[in-house]
């Protein structure tokens, strides 16, 4: 997750080329895109679940993006602030298709037990992007968020409009479920 | 082999969770959108548009009250006097004529000193004076008859010249038939 985050950390965009951005340069626009745009394609993928909507939710976040790069204060915070634009995007791409992020009761909801039963079966990137594919579009969310994007329960919680137990529980079921498919997997393997 | 925990497992691999990126359409979609419709003068002249604009309209003022004025005094006397003007054009041909024809011959058969030369010409001082006073006092009936007069005085002058020449060098070539009209 760290190495992710720094690589796209380490993207060189100069305040020149945020400043030619600014002047409406294509040739600005077009490096920023190749700077940002596969980091940004993933977000949406991952988030709306299908090619289709993720490329659409893509270009329309970064016509937002050069529209309003004038608001853009640095360089420095190119990357939150694409990023949250993008993601932006991607939840109200997912409120028009009426996924609606709800309250949930945490009564039942147990601390992190990853590390209790997982010497029985094995992790596999295949297998997790698999099972992340299948949950529910509210749990999806919120592990993509949390895991992948990196936002905190507090920081995702606002972006949903719901509170911030009902992120973390959320989040541990969608865990939860992962981890119950890869199991299912192994077995059947 | 025990697992790490789910984070762990994802932080160690999270490159591999990355798919490929977008196909090259959507940058043509979101190219075609930035595309302005066409570089026109005051895209181009950028923030300078008012400035380029404003030297313009001094320029095109500059040459239009220039073109005016040239217009308007050419046109002055034929507003000021219209039939003063066809008698003008009348008399300007008949004088032109005379003038030619003493200029065909040798000046040592003519005898003119250069002030006299100058003093035939059409527009001499007399004439300017009195064109000037019309354009000043365009009802002026007085001046108007004094400009009538000024041609008939110098169309006579002339012909007399030219009587006077032909008597002197007759052979000289055949001088056109003058005559009176007003």
């Amino acid at each position: 997750m760290q190495a992710f985050a720094n690589n796209l950390n380490q993207t060189t965009i100069t305040d020149h080329l945020v400043d030619r951005c600014k002047q409406g340069d294509v040739r600005a626009f077009r490096e920023l895109y190749n700077a940002y745009s596969a980091a940004m394609y993933n977000i949406c993928l991952r988030m709306t679940g299908n090619v289709a909507d993720a490329e659409d939710t893509l270009q329309e976040a970064f016509m937002q993006i050069f529209k309003n790069i004038e608001r853009l204060e640095s360089a420095s915070s190119v990357t939150a602030w694409i990023k949250r634009i993008v993601v932006n995007h991607c939840l109200s791409r997912l409120r028009k298709k009426k996924v609606y992020f709800e309250e949930v009761d945490n009564i039942d909801v147990e601390e992190d037990r990853g590390a209790v039963d997982e010497d029985s079966f094995a992790w596999t990137v295949a297998a997790i992007k698999d099972a992340i594919h299948v949950l529910p579009q509210g749990y999806r969310t919120v592990l993509n968020l949390y895991i992948f994007e990196e936002y905190s329960h507090k920081e995702i919680a606002v972006m949903l409009d719901i509170s911030e137990s009902t992120v973390k529980t959320q989040y541990m079921r969608a865990k939860d479920k992962v981890r119950q498919i890869v199991k299912q997997k192994n077995v059947i393997r | 082999m025990p697992e790490k925990s789910f984070e762990d497992f994802i932080s160690q691999h999270r490159p591999d969770f990355e798919e490929q990126g977008p196909g090259p359409g959507i940058w043509a979609q979101l190219e075609k959108e930035l595309a302005p419709p066409k570089k026109g003068l005051v895209y181009m002249l950028g923030r300078h548009w008012l400035k380029a604009a404003a030297v313009l309209v001094l320029v095109v003022n500059s040459v239009m009250i220039f073109q005016f004025l040239q217009m308007k005094k050419a046109q002055h006397l034929e507003n000021v006097s219209p039939e003063l003007q066809d008698a003008k054009m009348y008399y300007t041909s008949q004088i032109e004529q005379r003038l030619t024809a003493i200029k065909a011959y040798p000046s040592s058969v003519v005898g003119l000193d250069s002030s006299a030369r100058k003093e035939l010409e059409l527009r001499n001082e007399t004439y300017q004076v009195l064109e000037a006073e019309l354009i000043q006092n365009p009802g002026n009936e007085r001046i108007k008859a004094a400009m009538i007069h000024y041609y008939q005085l110098k169309m006579d002058l002339l012909d007399k010249i030219l009587d006077e020449l032909h008597e002197k060098q007759p052979a000289t070539q055949k001088q056109p038939n003058y005559e009176r009209e007003i």
